[in-house]
């Protein structure tokens, strides 16, 4: 199997503070691969970087053979990968399917010209992108709330509609920031079939940071652990559950 | 009705509309309702960098003033006060004011609300002063003797020509595909950029026809007053065209057109109050704002347009 990224020795500091130190993994093709940790392990900061808001101080990133280090975030986003957040970032004063539309006329051509004079290419456009939003809206059943503010949606469907605008760009890795994050066990279930579906329809490789565990050992092909910045293990998840190292990080040393 | 046919019959009650103000109306109307296509071209054109792209600009005064003296110098020098000549000046004002607002926006991209607000500020100033030293074009004495249209319906004409490209131009753009990144932007630009727009690129593109339509602005006003000075580009004018962009409602190209009309009308009604030693016109006009941003703080359309709100108000009722 190919590797679709590779991360190579990653390291950032904030001050006195190594995030990230020497990190180094690589993601093949169409798996699903977890980031756990403890909070504050340098996660999100991992997301950050990769997606290009933080400039690594060492390391490279080599994402389908272009390394992607000194990339702006709408650059990296071009290349094909897409992101969600932590704490959702929807247009919340736009539509629905605004929200989707946005994302996909990123990848359109457009003319001041067309724009300006309204010519028939700009409805024409203007359709193609309407029907398309309606498409995706439809496999996610977001339809129904096409014409609603982003924000009065339930929380569920607000997560979901992040996962719909990141796909919006067409990306080929998708990372998911706690996709699950505030959600209930069924909500739970439910995201756990979607990530496989999205993963399945759109031919992606997901990159996910989950603190549930359920979830993670339930869905991920293979899992790293960060614990205070560095990787402390790598593998499939049952190695993952035994590893010694990784349980000292979440529940501390065994008083013997 | 198609598109050819409401057009021809908004030119033709814009035409009848002129004459009828022509003959019927003094020239003290004629004046407010030039100055009133001046405000709302000033408004829109804030508008559509503070409401859509988020980009709060208090140097409009500044981009005015460029494209005023640009056009009256011109005028002057090169073309010998030949009044037909008047719009191409005035185009040549705004391409002025455009390179100007591309100067600006280089160092200050990275800038958002109350910083961007001071950096514009300062390049007002800077203009402001510059053409308070320059002799050539009068300094603090003002430029005199611009070249004026021959009569009213000739700049009635003209600056509904003007404003109408104007509003056609940043209404079109809000709904199309740049409008849509703008609104993206001031929703989350963090989001955008994930999702690929390059905020540099929109930002600067948004700012720059922003400036050149501000510096047409600025060019119909020299040939309407015939006299520009450096006083005429103050920061209280930068303020009273904010306040006009604000109050119309951000976000809004018809909001902008609705409220320069009553800004610029209500001073010159108050004029009938009386006036002591206190001028209450400058209590009352005040006042007026405070109580409509209390009832409406969202400004008189919010984010929609005319025809929305209207259809909004149906929707509830129905």
């Amino acid at each position: 199997m190919e590797n679709i990224i590779s991360v190579k020795d990653l390291s950032i500091q904030f001050g006195g503070l190594k995030a990230v130190d020497q990190v180094s993994f690589a993601i093949q093709k169409n798996e699903i691969f977890g980031l756990i940790g403890p909070n504050g392990a340098g996660k999100t900061t991992v997301f950050n970087i990769l997606s290009g808001f933080y400039q690594a101080d060492s390391g490279e990133i080599i994402f389908a053979d272009k390394n992607i280090n000194d990339l702006k975030p709408h650059a990296v986003n071009e290349l094909g990968i897409a992101r969600t957040f932590q704490n959702i970032r929807l247009f919340k004063g736009l539509s629905v399917i605004e929200n989707v539309i946005v994302a996909l006329q990123q990848r359109e051509k457009h003319t001041w010209f067309d724009s300006l004079l309204e010519t028939e290419k700009f409805y024409r456009t203007e359709k193609l992108l309407y029907e398309h939003s309606i498409e995706l809206l439809k496999i996610f059943e977001l339809d129904r709330f096409k014409d609603h503010f982003a924000n009065s949606l339930p929380y569920g469907a607000q997560r979901k509609l992040e996962i719909v605008r990141a796909l919006a760009t067409k990306p080929s890795l998708l990372m998911l920031d706690e996709p699950a994050a505030g959600m209930n066990h069924s909500e739970k279930a439910e995201l756990n079939d979607l990530i496989r579906f999205v993963k399945d329809k759109f031919h992606l490789t997901i990159l996910i940071i989950e603190h549930d565990m359920k979830v993670v050992m339930n869905i991920c092909n293979r899992i790293a652990v960060l614990h205070r910045g560095k990787k402390i293990a790598e593998g499939i998840p049952a190695h993952i559950k035994s590893s010694p190292e990784v349980i000292e990080a979440y529940l501390g040393k065994r008083q013997t | 009705m198609n598109k050819l046919t409401k057009a021809s019959l908004f030119l033709l009650g814009f035409i009848v509309l002129g004459l009828i103000l022509n003959y019927f109306l003094n020239s003290y109307i004629h004046a407010i309702l030039i100055s009133f296509m001046i405000n709302a071209v000033m408004a829109l054109s804030l508008n559509f960098i503070t409401g859509l792209a988020d980009q709060f600009s208090l140097g409009h005064a500044g981009l005015m003033a460029v494209g005023a003296y640009t056009s009256a110098i011109i005028s002057k020098e090169l073309l010998s006060d030949q009044w037909y000549f008047i719009p191409l000046t005035v185009v040549a004002a705004g391409f002025a004011s455009a390179v100007l607002g591309f100067l600006v926006s280089l160092p200050s991209f990275k800038l958002k609300g109350d910083y961007l607000a001071i950096v514009t500020l300062g390049m007002a100033e800077i203009v402001r002063v510059l053409i308070l030293n320059w002799n050539h074009v009068g300094g603090p004495r003002g430029y005199n003797a611009i070249v004026k249209f021959p009569g009213f319906l000739w700049s009635y004409s003209f600056g509904l020509l003007v404003l109408t490209i104007t509003f056609v131009t940043f209404f079109r753009l809000k709904k199309s595909w740049f409008g849509r990144n703008l609104w993206a932007l001031n929703e989350d630009d963090i989001a955008a950029e994930v999702m690929g727009l390059d905020l540099v690129k929109a930002k600067r593109s948004a700012f720059i026809i922003s400036s050149f339509f501000a510096g047409v602005g600025g060019g119909v006003y020299a040939h309407h007053l015939g006299y520009i000075s450096p006083g005429s580009f103050s920061f209280l004018i930068s303020v009273q065209i904010l306040i006009m962009a604000v109050l119309g409602g951000l976000g809004s190209m018809s909001g902008s057109i609705l409220a320069a009309f009553i800004l610029t009308i209500l001073p010159e009604l108050l004029r009938s109050l009386p006036t002591g030693t206190v001028d209450i016109r400058m209590i009352v006009y005040p006042v007026i704002l405070i109580c409509m941003m209390i009832v409406r703080p969202q400004g008189l359309l919010g984010r929609l347009e005319l025809i929305e709100y209207f259809r909004m108000k149906k929707w509830i009722k129905s």
